[in-house]
């Protein structure tokens, strides 16, 4: 096995996001397996720094960066990642777009709920905050997502969870996406009523709902 | 009154002002929307696109204009409420969307729990307001809700209450109910009615609505309180020194934008600082760090001169049990004694802010009346109070129980409970009851027996007029 697999795997642990990048670019100009880089090191990493959330040994901040350096080197990878085909192709979990709603620049909740997705193996396009729905089925359509998932944490942008369902009825898209919805004054019963397929109150829950959907 | 004790020294408060200019000047601070940076653009400030970089002589000229006090009119002018000093203003929680119920069972807030939390705080002798937005009453169309709630305050009771201030446009409608309650808009602007609650968005930033209700109060006059809660370790810095850094610089930039709009308008330095659970990245509340930043706060409004908002019954639980207890217990104290003047959040609060419970406020109140017991202090002025008299006549061996001394004094120097079982194990154990059961009958029994105070006719027709009016504008 390639030494780099490790030094990827431990800045993954470290949440070293320039060493992560540093390696994958190597992968690259050495004309390493990618696949196996991604398989053996970042993911590795990942589920390392996951093992250690769920015994409850690593904290926000070590998750968040050991994600954050992970999704900076897949990015490097990317390219050369779409070259490999056939069986030994690397595929993830699913494609998740991401953001905070309409009229709402709270960011801290999506951003860890991004964090645990990334660490769960999904792809992650965050679209950042106050995004209309035409911005989230843009980027979800763009990149082939399976999930949109919408957050808000005040009472008065809760209505924008609902705008966005509605925009799908309305294209007559809603099948093709499951969206899901958190954040502070949301609810279950508000996810059912606005005709969501699913709502989380915490970040690992969120977690567990995307792996349930994409079953 | 106790004197209120410093948690920071002289040089700390310096390097913490220092700090808070530093990040002002250099860093600056966000405000989107655009009427906010004309203002500041006008006044000289350095702007670039939406961000603000701050003279700090100009922020150190602009607080100085705050008044140090201000007197809160209520329409029972026996409730006016001086705010700064050494006052203390208990109020109810603020903005909770959920109710939660003393059997565990969570529910959405509705305009009847609004009502009922507003005659709690109405028929409470330790709420000296009513507070404002006590729930998110989610039965109510947000169109109007601002509307229904302060409705509510005007005609369920007669103290101080506070206003929308979830935009420009809903923030002139709540100023315009109060002005029509007091007899016009020159009377409250000489004679503050309402009060409202302005925050930033942390790290550095204030958004449009939070923005569009500063100007339409500092427009007419009406106080309001200007808050940030910095989330340390997630938007803020992990260490105190610097969370209660960029809180600062926060407020700081905020007071000194609605002292630009009008100078010596009212304003309260405002924090609700606290830490990020590290576990879930959840607010946490119920704790020794946010007493910390309480109590930090409070002396930093004591040195630029404002009255302080900070602290309340705060707690992380779930449900109205001993955490519920001791957190609350220690971050109202901390407020309390070390001078905060307006406790938002006083009575209520579960969960970090998401629930009010009607057992937890019956719990709060009492904690709130101990307190209020307990930063009256020592009464040392009279030698009936010193009682070297009766304490001769009792002599060496006898009791004071029978002494007239007695009789009179302990009604006025000893706190009554109201929830607090003082009974013998025996006499407990009758029904055996819980403080979280006790208290839920407290409460349903003071909801029967409260009967609003009486509001004149004519005024309130006009009220609900407008209120009409401004429904029928909105909903179209």
């Amino acid at each position: 096995m390639n030494a780099i697999y490790d030094e990827i795997k431990e800045a993954i642990i470290d949440g070293d996001e320039e060493l992560a990048i540093e390696l994958a670019e190597k992968v690259v100009e050495e004309g390493i397996n990618p696949v196996e880089a991604v398989q053996l090191g970042f993911i590795k990493g990942i589920e390392d720094v996951g093992q250690s959330w769920i015994i409850g040994e690593a904290f926000l901040p070590d998750v968040m960066m050991a994600a954050d350096a992970m999704q900076a080197g897949m990015e490097v990878l990317e390219t050369v990642l779409a070259n490999v085909e056939g069986d030994d192709a690397y595929e993830d979990k699913g494609k998740i777009v991401l953001g905070t709603v309409e009229g709402d620049i709270h960011d801290i909740g999506k951003n860890i709920v991004g964090a645990l997705l990334i660490a769960a193996g999904f792809k992650v396009y965050d679209i950042g905050i106050d995004q209309k729905a035409e911005d989230f089925v843009a980027k979800a359509d763009e990149v082939g997502a399976e999930i949109i998932a919408a957050s808000s944490l005040l009472t008065t942008t809760m209505k924008s969870q609902k705008v966005l369902v509605e925009y799908l009825t309305e294209k007559e898209i809603r099948d093709k996406y499951k969206v899901i919805i958190g954040g502070g004054p949301t609810s279950f019963k508000w996810g059912e009523e606005i005709g969501a397929d699913g709502w989380a109150e915490t970040a690992d829950e969120a977690v567990e709902l995307c792996k349930q959907l994409l079953k | 009154m106790l004197p209120k004790f410093d948690v920071l020294t002289e040089e700390q408060v310096d390097k913490i002002h220092k700090n808070s200019m530093h990040i002002l000047s250099e860093i600056g601070v966000e405000f989107s929307y655009d009427p906010a940076i004309e203002v500041l653009k006008s006044h000289g400030q350095r702007v670039e696109g939406h961000r603000v970089f701050f003279d700090p002589e100009f922020v150190e000229n602009m607080i100085e204009k705050a008044p140090a006090k201000f007197t809160l009119h209520a329409r029972n002018p026996k409730h006016n409420l001086v705010c700064g000093g050494e006052n203390i203003i208990y109020m109810p929680g603020y903005g909770a969307p959920f109710i939660y119920e003393a059997d565990g069972v969570k529910r959405d807030a509705t305009m009847e729990d609004y009502n009922n939390f507003v005659k709690l705080a109405g028929a409470s002798k330790n709420m000296h307001m009513t507070g404002g937005t006590v729930v998110e009453p989610t039965d109510i169309e947000d169109e109007i809700r601002h509307l229904k709630m302060e409705y509510s305050h005007i005609i369920n009771s007669d103290k101080c209450f506070m206003g929308s201030s979830s935009g420009y446009e809903h923030a002139k409608d709540s100023i315009e109910m109060a002005a029509i309650l007091h007899g016009g808009f020159d009377v409250i602007k000489e004679k503050p009615a309402l009060s409202c609650l302005i925050n930033s968005v942390s790290p550095l930033k204030y958004d449009d609505r939070m923005l569009g209700g500063l100007m339409a109060y500092a427009e007419t006059g009406q106080a309001m309180v200007i808050a940030s809660l910095v989330m340390s370790g997630s938007t803020g810095p992990a260490t105190m020194a610097g969370a209660l850094s960029l809180q600062n610089a926060e407020v700081l930039a905020g007071i000194t934008l609605a002292q630009c709009i009008n100078p010596g308008t009212p304003v309260v330095y405002g924090s609700t600082s606290a830490i990020t659970d590290m576990s879930t990245g959840s607010l946490s509340i119920g704790n020794p760090e946010n007493a910390l930043f309480t109590s930090a706060s409070a002396q930093l409004a004591r040195f630029y001169g404002v009255p302080c908002r900070s602290g309340g019954g705060l707690t992380d639980a779930k449900t109205v049990d001993a955490q519920a207890g001791y957190e609350s217990m220690m971050v109202l104290f901390a407020a309390s004694t070390t001078g905060v003047n307006f406790v938002l959040h006083t009575a209520g609060i579960l969960q970090y802010y998401m629930a009010m419970s009607y057992e937890k406020f019956v719990v709060d109140d009492e904690i709130a009346g101990m307190i209020l017991r307990y930063i009256k202090g020592y009464d040392c002025d009279t030698d009936e109070k010193m009682a070297f008299d009766v304490i001769e006549k009792v002599g060496p061996g006898g009791h004071y129980l029978t002494q007239k001394h007695t009789r009179k004094n302990f009604k006025l120097e000893f706190f009554r409970p109201e929830l607090s079982d003082r009974q013998s194990f025996d006499g407990w154990s009758k029904e055996s009851l819980d403080t979280n059961q006790r208290a839920k009958i407290k409460w349903q029994k003071t909801l029967e027996t409260y009967t609003p105070p009486e509001l004149d006719s004519e005024i309130q027709e006009k009220i609900e007029a407008f209120i009409e009016k401004r429904t029928k504008e909105l909903l179209k």
